[in-house]
């Protein structure tokens, strides 16, 4: 009974309806939309940095990312990549080793990380070598050759062909020392990494360093952000089988731990929380101004209808089946305009997903350093349901007051009211 | 060559006679003491073991020094590493790698860093005589050990000293022999802690035979720096060409 007076009151003033329900339903595709584009946007960050420095995900002796001392190693990281070789959804994954060194060109000398690394395999997983601004990327028959960025270049005062003398300690405590020749000049745009990296082949890095077969870092790249966490948990399964087995010698545990990117940067984790936050009070505020128009239209209803809803209680209607009405009403709206909403919000997003979402001016300048001149929102389901669920919460609530106002009513006076 | 020696004898008569009757001033405790450890000049042979706790490796160096300002180190041993060298003259060092034959100036940023991979940093040997320059001291107490005196001395940097700690502590034996040294942080907490045993003669004179230095910050209480002189020979003459790059370039002996 109340649901077919409800409805029949709904489209009594079907403009008004519309209205109503389109107000509710722009708001959820906007929600959907921002959250999406913000989400892609964090995806791009990731990206950016993963694709420079970190990878998605690092096996390294427990402690390293933290201390960075040279003899916390990998001992054994062929038996690793054995494993990631039999691991779904990793990409591509690399060795590196680093070391602090004394860097030293025929007029200046300054402080540097020295990264050795595997020219192949590396530009699969680094976009270093897409951000080469002069010279070339190295190349597996490289040996005392070396890649730099830009402003450690700068500051040493070297170019492509001269030599930087690099002095440090070996992973024995020895001295290790070398001359390389630089090959070429990066710039991956993030200033303190251009400031102090240089790049050697990794055979000659560690052949200087004393390091044997060992690297600091085994580096992972999976084929997307939402797979590091199951790909992480299996190669941490693998690394540390449950029961320890026969002890099988030097392999497997070696002290290894497995850390996910957000974990090696957590800056950037950081970063994004902080916008984050500045976009949820936006959503506060558009939350705000959707249920005060929601609020407007429902109280005008009841408002309007004060005589009729008299004439109602005088014929024996209880103010809570009124109550019951009214709730009915406002939730067919809400219903309807989420429900909307989300249609229309997901094929918007759908659609700018496929084709991205141009950045005009700053492409350029984003694709010099390997971010994409696109950023692609992603729809998730999160996305694409929290903003509506909100705004369902929101109007209901808004509803509530009217609803609730209406059991106040005394039939008499309600029906002499204008 | 007596007379050289008879100048810090003589120091220790005047301080040994005025530590009963008044307070000694302590920058001049500090002073003797640095002379007495250095002499005019100074020809050693140390060995150094840096110990980790998973891991630990010795090395012998060959030190000549002249005064506080100017030094030059050498290593001898292991193999690997023969022929690495340090030469600092007045603030500046630079060091020199046979293997690649390149001599480098250390540049002020390095200066904090550790020197051969050991717990001394080339700051602990280029600015020795920093305390001497850029602290104001105070004698906070005075203990007795083996029946000599040892003044327990507080050392603040001067406002406008540019130095890296906010407080040194040193106990310094009545005769010049330096006991510890401890360097400490901004905030007051020991970073480091260098002490000294051992004492056995050296050169005609008392000397410490083992200098330990140890970082307060580092993971493992294990963690240290020894140094243990094998050699010492004080006021030797020595050659004013020794102390220049092209010296360091060659194998002294």
């Amino acid at each position: 009974m109340e649901i077919l007076m409800a409805w029949r009151n709904v489209w009594r003033n079907p403009r008004r309806t519309i209205l109503t329900i389109l107000a509710i339903a722009f708001a959820c595709l906007v929600l959907i939309f921002m959250l999406s584009v913000q989400v892609g946007t964090y995806e791009v960050m990731i990206n950016a940095s993963v694709k420079t420095r970190t990878g998605h995900i690092q096996v390294i002796k427990k402690g390293y990312n933290k201390d960075h001392k040279i003899r916390q190693v990998v001992s054994d990281p062929e038996s690793i990549a054995k494993i990631l070789d039999q691991t779904p959804h990793v990409t591509a994954h690399t060795f590196r080793a680093n070391a602090f060194a004394l860097l030293s060109s025929d007029l200046r000398t300054c402080a540097g990380l020295i990264t050795g690394v595997d020219p192949e395999r590396e530009s699969k997983i680094s976009n270093i070598v897409h951000t080469m601004r002069k010279g070339r990327f190295l190349k597996p028959s490289d040996t005392n050759t070396a890649v730099l960025g830009a402003l450690l270049a700068k500051n040493l005062k070297v170019n492509v062909g001269d030599e930087v003398v690099a002095l440090g300690s070996a992973m024995d405590g020895s001295v290790a020392a070398t001359v390389l020749k630089v090959a070429g000049i990066f710039s991956s745009g993030m200033d303190d990494y251009d400031r102090s990296a240089i790049q050697i082949p990794l055979p000659h890095f560690q052949e200087v360093f004393y390091m044997e077969n060992a690297v600091h870092e085994v580096v992972v790249t999976c084929d997307s952000l939402w797979h590091v966490s199951r790909v992480k948990e299996s190669l941490a399964a693998a690394l540390h089988p449950k029961p320890p087995a026969e002890p099988t010698g030097q392999d497997a545990d070696q002290g290894l731990v497995c850390l996910s990117w957000d974990e090696l940067t957590p800056g950037l984790i950081q970063s994004i929380q902080m916008d984050l936050g500045g976009g949820l009070i936006f959503y506060a505020i558009l939350l705000v101004m959707v249920a005060f128009s929601i609020m407007n239209t429902f109280v005008m209803a009841v408002f309007e209808r004060t005589r009729e809803l008299g004439t109602l209680l005088a014929i024996g209607a209880g103010p809570g089946r009124l109550s019951k009405m009214l709730v009915l009403e406002s939730a067919f709206l809400t219903l309807w305009g989420i429900t909307l909403g989300i249609l229309a919000g997901c094929v918007l997003t759908f659609w700018f997903q496929h084709t991205g979402i141009p950045l005009g001016g700053a492409e350029g300048m984003l694709k010099q350093y390997g971010i994409p001149g696109l950023i692609r929102p992603r729809l998730t389901l999160a996305t694409a349901l929290s903003g509506p669920a909100l705004v369902f919460i929101i109007t209901t609530l808004t509803a509530l007051y009217p609803a609730l106002k209406v059991r106040r009513l005394t039939p008499v006076d309600a029906m002499r009211a204008v | 060559m007596k007379k050289l020696i008879l100048i810090p004898g003589l120091i220790l008569v005047l301080f040994s006679t005025t530590a009963f009757s008044a307070q000694p001033d302590a920058k001049a405790i500090i002073a003797q003491a640095w002379d007495y450890m250095r002499g005019r000049t100074s020809v050693s042979e140390v060995r150094m073991t840096v110990h980790r706790a998973d891991w630990e490796r010795t090395s012998v160096i060959k030190a000549w020094t002249r005064g506080l300002e100017d030094s030059i180190f050498q290593i001898i041993s292991p193999k690997k590493d023969k022929g690495n060298g340090t030469l600092k003259i007045g603030r500046d060092m630079w060091t020199y790698n046979p293997k690649i034959n390149r001599v480098v100036k250390i540049p002020p940023s390095m200066m904090s860093q550790s020197w051969m991979g050991s717990d001394f940093s080339n700051n602990d040997l280029s600015k020795a005589d920093t305390i001497l320059n850029d602290y104001t001291h105070e004698i906070v107490g005075t203990t007795r050990s083996d029946g000599f005196t040892v003044y327990e001395i507080r050392s603040l940097p001067k406002p406008e000293a540019p130095v890296v700690w906010g407080m040194q502590t040193l106990k310094i034996r009545e005769d010049g022999i330096l006991l510890e040294q401890a360097f400490y942080d901004e905030d007051m907490k020991a970073v480091k802690i260098m002490d000294t045993s051992g004492i056995v003669e050296m050169d005609g004179r008392p000397f410490p035979e083992k200098w330990t230095m140890r970082s307060m910050d580092a993971d493992s209480k294990e963690d240290y720096t020894l140094l243990e002189y094998r050699n010492l020979k004080f006021d030797v003459p020595l050659a004013d060409h020794l102390f220049t790059l092209n010296a360091l370039k060659k194998t002294q002996r």
